[in-house]
């Protein structure tokens, strides 16, 4: 407790403001995550099933969506919070505090989710999507139980990554009035020249990354049989 | 076996479009295999024959033409009832395209999904194992599985639905000889026992000649020849099918062999070198020593090969004959009427038959 002491002196006044801290960078992550799965893991597949040569071929569809999402994926994260600030604000009535950090999160990392979703599930064995038409699959079957089963060992490391990517957005989002560890990072540590504050933020960032990124391999070990 | 056509494929047309090209796969097809056939589609990659049989299960939509399987048309059919239609017609892989997410039993399980309540539907998959001979492997994953193994257990999914049809496409070209018969005696048993109709597509006449009963032979899209399997055997037009038949039987190997040593041989002018070839029942009939009794011409084999093909015997014979010019002649005579295809052959002429 001494050393912690001596290393970071003005980061253990604050047990409570890293703790909160925490709270609202896992709160954000976390909902980001579940609303901007969906909305991902959905874009993912309609660009899988409408590409050319899909189950569910459609033009117009794969190119509005994949337009769709290199546009939104071109448009850096941080000027997106700026821009999208009305929008925000019409969605949770206020465009500063961690409520409102999710807009901005979802728009940025959906987008990236989308096309992981479409790498992961590219990679399954066109054959066997054949071979599950020929016994009489229909699209929803195909979906369910070829693509989103075949593709879960993918699925979970694309999760992962990207589940990391956006930790890597909330601490952006935090640094410009979404609360967070990126806050305390930057608004109070860099800010007031603490620098042990801003490093002991990182530390719990790297600590959330590494269980992550710790699961998802078990996760996808334990459902890959490829080899 | 009666002749009902089960599957009518009428002047299918197959184009492709890819980028500005346009690849006519499949040029005006007609194709009818009756019940309980085994049907071979034979000819080297590219010929088209895989979108040919995929036609019949609308995997591919043709250009032009009709699709009639068990007197439905395939191509009126909207999803749904496309969807019904195809379990009625199984399928397997040159590649298996089995699930390596899900053990062997959920592998051939899977088309009972949402059909069959859980309890039939693992009566069942047992049930198909056991057809297949792969009972203990049930609770592997395919990665586990030995090639041979694998084609099995896409075979018992593909039988999940009791399909009336089997469309094999190159089932066995990943297989090694050995594996290649075993997988093609279960075809042949689930032909005579569940009385599927069997389409099989390759290009080794080995796979042919074993189970078929039919074959047609494809080039460029076209079907070039066809016809029940002794008679392609014995009597191939076209040059692609005579090249098809003796690599299976080997006999291309043998005349290269001949034609070598016949430089050696020093053939003279009351010598001939020719192949005999007879079908059936003249297999049996003494000939070589016939032609020496009546018109004294010996006969030196050089290469012999009998072939059982649907219980017919097919003979091949190359032979060099001695005699008299006029006795030769009168010989050859004799073998034509005793219905002996007699081909010369030509040593000095370097291009094998």
């Amino acid at each position: 407790m001494n050393l912690l002491a001596k290393y970071f002196p003005n980061a253990v006044t604050m047990k409570s403001d890293f703790l909160q801290a925490t709270g609202e960078t896992l709160y954000m992550t976390a909902i980001t995550a579940i609303v901007a799965g969906i909305i991902g893991m959905a874009i993912g597949i309609g660009l899988i099933v409408t590409q050319p040569g899909g189950i569910l071929e459609n033009r117009v569809v794969y190119n509005i969506l994949d337009k769709l999402v290199n546009l939104c994926r071109s448009i850096p994260f941080v000027i997106l919070l700026a821009v999208i600030a009305p929008l925000t604000r019409i969605i949770v009535g206020t465009a500063i505090g961690t409520t409102a950090a999710i807009v901005p999160l979802v728009i940025g990392s959906a987008p990236f989710y989308a096309r992981q979703i479409q790498n992961a599930l590219a990679e399954v064995d066109h054959g066997v999507v054949e071979a599950a038409e020929s016994v009489g699959s229909g699209p929803i079957a195909i979906i369910f139980r070829v693509y989103l089963k075949e593709g879960l060992p993918d699925i979970i490391r694309s999760s992962v990554l990207t589940l990391i990517s956006l930790i890597d957005l909330t601490a952006m989002a935090g640094a410009i009035g979404g609360g967070g560890l990126g806050n305390l990072a930057i608004n109070v540590g860099y800010s007031r020249f603490e620098t042990d504050v801003t490093v002991m933020a990182m530390l719990i960032i790297l600590v959330i990354v590494f269980a992550i990124q710790l699961i998802g391999d078990l996760l996808a070990r334990r459902v890959d049989h490829t080899a | 076996m009666t002749n009902e056509a089960i599957i009518q494929l009428k002047d299918i047309d197959v184009t492709f479009h890819n980028k500005g090209q346009t690849v006519e796969a499949v040029k005006k097809v007609s194709l009818t295999v009756e019940r309980g056939d085994i049907y071979g589609v034979v000819g080297y990659s590219g010929a088209g024959k895989s979108t040919l049989v995929r036609v019949i299960n609308r995997l591919q939509r043709p250009t032009a033409g009709s699709v009639e399987v068990s007197g439905q048309d395939i191509l009126a059919l909207n999803p749904r009832e496309l969807r019904t239609a195809r379990t009625k017609i199984g399928m397997i892989f040159q590649h298996f395209n089995l699930m390596a997410s899900r053990t062997i039993a959920d592998n051939v399980g899977y088309p009972l999904k949402g059909r069959l309540a859980r309890d039939e539907r693992k009566k069942k998959v047992a049930h198909l194992l056991d057809l297949v001979g792969l009972s203990e492997k049930a609770e592997d994953y395919p990665a586990q599985l030995s090639g041979g193994q694998k084609q099995r257990v896409a075979i018992a999914r593909a039988l999940a639905n009791d399909p009336e049809i089997l469309i094999s496409d190159e089932a066995t070209s990943a297989l090694d000889p050995k594996t290649t018969s075993s997988i093609l005696e279960l075809l042949k048993r689930l032909n005579k026992e569940l009385g599927l109709t069997v389409v099989l597509i390759t290009h080794e006449m080995e796979a042919v000649k074993e189970i078929c009963n039919k074959v047609a032979v494809m080039e460029a899209g076209e079907i070039i020849e066809r016809g029940d399997l002794v008679t392609i055997f014995s009597r191939p037009e076209k040059p692609l099918t005579q090249d098809f038949i003796n690599t299976a039987t080997q006999i291309n190997q043998a005349l290269e062999k001949i034609f070598r040593q016949a430089a050696t041989l020093n053939l003279s002018e009351s010598q001939q070198l020719v192949q005999l070839q007879y079908v059936g029942a003249s297999t049996d009939a003494p000939l070589i020593t016939e032609l020496y009794k009546r018109y004294g011409v010996v006969s030196n084999i050089l290469y012999g090969n009998v072939e059982i093909l649907q219980d017919t015997p097919l003979g091949n014979l190359i032979v060099v004959m001695s005699g008299e010019p006029d006795k030769l002649a009168a010989a050859w005579q004799y073998c034509q009427d005793a219905g002996i295809n007699i081909t010369h052959l030509n040593p000095n002429d370097s291009e094998v038959a």
